[in-house]
């Protein structure tokens, strides 16, 4: 008995130590299963699923091929126009509202898709559809601007009319007075 | 406590460090003592190694050739899937990329992810910097610059470089910024506190933190397009194929043969970043 309680009187310390050091490893332990977030660390140090969320956002811009499922006839018109690069979204808004009605309209007779909302003249907020025919459309890619290419067309609307020989009294409000919009020829 | 009671003696007598037990007087069994103390560090080893195994994934060290990517610590294992060709030379300043990346990642007024600088060289030698309005400057306000008085002028589009070795994942505290297999720098909005640490290290500017979110945010590249076989918005805007992006591992690719065929280069390239974002026709001046 007495070897007993000497033994542990003489190895009491270690056993403290060994006690604090399981005690500890455990907190670590539970605390690491409740700090590290799940999917950490299967493809790298970073939750692996934030690539899935980030993969899952949904496309806003609209290809040209989404808007010619519907107007077929304008792609036609552009196919040889010095124009087909330009995206449709470009002088006619972004319109997913406009692709998310049609495509609901197309499974649902009830419905229709309005007429293309008026242009308010906003680039930036309004993102949906409108039609245009502001001379600020073209010359949002072809005022003449120091920076451009060379062989870029620019275009200072002024000289322009001079250029063109059209009198003053002519209005020439908008530039499709004279170039056509889809297949615009120089 | 014998055996406890000769460390301690060994340890007085002998100075314990630098000259172990050769000095004159020196009572200690040389040999007894070096193999304890080879034991001792041995096994703090051990245990440091346990411990640390027990505190950090294992997983992160298996995934790493998997991934592909370094993530937080440096290069990635692989080389480039993907490059980014910005054509100065074709950029004519519309602006349109803007509208288009503001759209189609719900960036918040005042923020870009992209953006294009206009360097204007005057013949008197200055050189003017300044960045193309959103609408284009025909829309905008600012007074139009005198063409006779300028020597030459040219458009830069910027936007993230993709870094294989990104400064801003390097001192993210949280491992939020990371990089994907396919070697996109993206941000885990779910894991950023918002420190900004990436914002300051990024060279090239490109990072910002979002007013609505808290969080870090910056240009992926369209991640989630291309994800799905889309260009990047930005590429899908520019009426004149300034932005050209596509895979830089397939020697077929459109991207792959220009760059092949015409010298490029990258920002701040002394940084040793590795941008994947490459430009063609810039001077010096453009950082």
């Amino acid at each position: 008995m007495n070897r007993i309680v000497a033994l542990w009187r003489d190895t009491r310390h270690l056993w403290v130590l060994l006690i604090l050091v399981v005690g500890i490893g455990a907190v670590a332990l539970m605390a690491r299963a409740r700090m590290v977030p799940e999917s950490y660390g299967e493809t790298g140090p970073y939750r692996a699923r934030a690539r899935d969320e980030i993969a899952a956002k949904p496309s806003v811009l609209i290809a040209d091929a989404t808007c010619l499922e519907c107007h077929a006839d304008v792609g036609e018109e552009r196919a040889e126009s010095l124009h087909k690069a330009v995206r449709c979204f470009h002088c006619h808004g972004v319109g997913h509202e406009h692709v998310a009605l049609a495509r609901k309209a197309a499974e649902n007779p009830d419905l229709s898709v309005p007429p293309a909302a008026e242009w308010d003249g906003n680039f930036r907020t309004d993102i949906d559809l409108y039609v245009t025919e502001d001379r600020a459309t073209c010359l949002a890619c072809h005022q003449a601007v120091v920076g451009m290419p060379e062989d870029f067309k620019k275009i200072n609307v002024a000289e322009h009319l001079e250029n063109m020989g059209a009198s003053e009294t002519e209005s020439r409000e908008t530039c499709f007075e004279c170039h056509a919009g889809h297949d615009t020829a120089p | 406590m014998v055996e406890l009671e000769v460390i301690g003696g060994a340890n007085g007598q002998c100075g314990g460090s630098s000259d172990p037990c050769e000095s004159a007087g020196c009572q200690c069994d040389s040999a007894e003592s070096d193999s304890r103390r080879q034991f001792l560090q041995q096994a703090s080893t051990f245990a440091l190694g346990a411990v640390s195994l027990t505190l950090f994934p294992v997983s992160v060290a298996e995934g790493e050739p998997a991934g592909g990517a370094g993530g937080g610590l440096g290069t990635d294992a692989q080389p480039p899937m993907y490059g980014f060709l910005v054509d100065t030379e074709k950029c004519i300043g519309s602006g349109k990329c803007l509208t288009a990346c503001r759209v189609e990642n719900d960036v918040p007024e005042g923020y870009q992810r992209t953006w294009v600088e206009r360097y204007v060289h005057f013949k008197d030698g200055t050189v003017q910097v300044d960045l193309v309005p959103e609408t284009g400057y025909a829309g905008s306000d600012q007074p139009p610059i005198d063409p006779e008085q300028v020597e030459r002028a040219y458009f830069v589009p910027k936007l993230c470089n993709h870094c294989e070795d990104a400064p801003c994942n390097q001192v993210c505290p949280v491992h939020a910024s990371f990089t994907s297999p396919e070697g996109f720098e993206l941000i885990d909005t779910e894991r950023c506190i918002g420190c900004a640490y990436c914002v300051q290290a990024c060279p090239y500017g490109t990072r910002f933190i979002n007013p609505d979110t808290g969080t870090a945010d910056k240009c992926t590249w369209c991640y989630h397009r291309v994800m799905r076989d889309e260009d990047p918005a930005c590429v899908e805007a520019c009426p004149v194929g300034a932005r050209l992006f596509g895979r830089v591992d397939d020697p077929d690719s459109e991207i792959s043969q220009r760059i092949a065929a015409i010298p490029t280069s990258v920002l701040k390239a002394h940084l040793g970043t590795h941008p994947k974002t490459r430009y063609l026709g810039i001077s010096d001046e453009v950082t």
